[in-house]
């Protein structure tokens, strides 16, 4: 019997153009199909962040209601700047740098303010904060400064305040930048405990190996390839033509 | 930084609520803008009750003093421009006002930092319902200083690992004055990547607070 059920994200044909003129996507189809782990890898400034950042509608202002000009589908729907209030209550965005996205005084004010936005009861928010506190591991330090904590517990602080917003889809850039062995650890298995469809731009590809089973790879804002982790990432052609490498695990003797 | 570092200490003062140690400070201030300058007993007084103030919360002769030689010269600068463009006795008189009433609030206001925690600071103001967009201004500032005094540092190293001692006066000047507009223009593009941050996180302009239970 065929999935009726709908994508995830569904681009067709997204096309950006920053204001310098350079073209940061080019005609990117694909569709992620709900539930899948999906990463996206590619050389520095091949369009990840770029591509990343129209899932949630920030980049540019989404056209107002027309679906003929959308681009980017969400559940079936057209990211539209009148429906940006629900694309965002279904897409959690991680941002690159913690302290982007850490700008409360206090670690619970941060974790908060999602489920603020989203209008829930006091109670309710209060138990969103507890429980995604409580998912990354960081409930002792609800009430500490974000500028006390380490990189990694930012990150996971970071995490913490989007999965209390319960999004369907998580939106992740440059998930394990700066973070040391056990912080990426401690992330990786948080990931994995996550329900969701999942999409990760990154460079680390050993990440990409244990968390995600299908890789986009991305160059000059155009999808060069995309399959299976681990036929795309022990292809040493692709690999080498794209400015990667086969990682250490796939490496045939 | 000087800002919860101490107030986390566990004196007399830090033990009372917020409101009570903001109120004390504002009536310190007030009392001193509002005491005739005739009257300078009364201003000796008032400095030596945020004295003794600054002492229970633990605040070392030493800091403070390091931290007046900070304030007053600017203050004494600042004091003199009035006798340099009047004549009059009356400047005189203006320019001891200023200084009195400037210490006396100077003290109160670090006084406060010693004994108020900027959380509780916040809290106090939501409580007397103080605009919420004063109070998520002074949150952002608040959390944004450690941000920008880490950029500072990062990017003096990067200076000091490539300037290969002193040079001149003038080639120093330059390369602070380049350091400071860096420093504006990464502040301007965090503020862009906050802003994008608050939106995926369903922000549509409003200020919304939740009061947790402590």
């Amino acid at each position: 019997m065929a999935n009726t059920e709908p994508a995830a994200i569904e681009l067709r044909r997204l096309t950006f153009q920053y204001p310098n003129g350079r073209i940061a996507l080019d005609e990117i189809t694909c569709s992620i199909p709900t539930g899948e782990r999906i990463a996206v890898v590619g050389p520095s400034g091949a369009g990840k962040s770029t591509l990343l950042m129209h899932l949630n509608g920030l980049l540019p202002a989404p056209p107002i209601t027309s679906d003929d000009k959308t681009q980017v589908f969400v559940h079936d729907r057209g990211v539209t700047r009148q429906r940006l209030r629900d694309i965002r209550r279904q897409v959690g965005f991680l941002f690159q740098d913690p302290d982007d996205q850490l700008f409360c005084p206090t670690v619970r004010d941060d974790v908060a303010f999602g489920p603020l936005n989203l209008g829930l009861s006091r109670e309710e928010v209060m138990s969103r904060v507890e429980a995604g506190l409580a998912a990354v591991g960081m409930a002792d330090c609800s009430t500490r400064n974000p500028s006390e904590l380490s990189t990694g517990e930012r990150k996971r602080v970071c995490l913490a305040g989007i999965l209390a917003c319960q999004p369907a889809i998580l939106v992740l850039d440059e998930p394990t930048s700066n973070l040391d062995p056990r912080a990426r650890r401690q992330l990786l298995e948080i990931l994995r405990a996550f329900q969701g469809t999942l999409v990760v731009a990154t460079h680390d590809l050993d990440f990409v190996i244990d968390l995600c089973t299908r890789v986009l790879v991305l160059e000059s804002g155009k999808v060069q390839a995309d399959g299976a982790t681990e036929g795309i990432l022990s292809d040493p052609l692709i690999m080498d033509r794209y400015g990667l490498e086969v990682p250490w695990r796939l490496r045939k003797p | 930084m000087v800002v919860d570092s101490r107030s986390s200490k566990q004196s007399l003062f830090q033990r009372m609520p917020g409101s009570i140690k903001l109120l004390m400070a504002l009536a310190m201030i007030l009392a001193a803008g509002l005491i005739p300058l005739e009257n300078w007993p009364a201003h000796g007084l008032l400095i030596g009750i945020i004295y003794i103030g600054l002492s229970i919360a633990g605040v070392t002769t030493g800091y403070l003093l390091r931290r007046l030689a900070l304030f007053l010269p600017l203050l004494l600068v600042f004091g003199l421009s009035a006798p340099a463009v009047r004549s009059d006795g009356a400047a005189w008189s203006w320019t001891i006002s200023l200084w009195l009433r400037c210490t006396v609030s100077f003290l109160a206001g670090l006084w406060l930092i010693h004994v108020l925690p900027f959380r509780e600071l916040l809290i106090t103001l939501r409580r007397w319902r103080c605009p919420a967009v004063l109070i998520a201004m002074l949150g952002f500032m608040y959390r944004y200083t450690f941000i920008l005094w880490d950029e500072l540092h990062r990017l003096q190293n990067a200076r000091a690992a490539r300037d290969f001692g002193s040079g001149p006066w003038w080639r120093t000047w330059s390369t602070n004055s380049q350091m400071i507009g860096l420093l504006l223009l990464r502040a301007m593009e965090r503020a862009e990547r906050t802003h994008r941050a608050m939106l995926a996180r369903g922000w549509d302009g409003s200020i919304r607070f939740l009061e947790f239970d402590e």
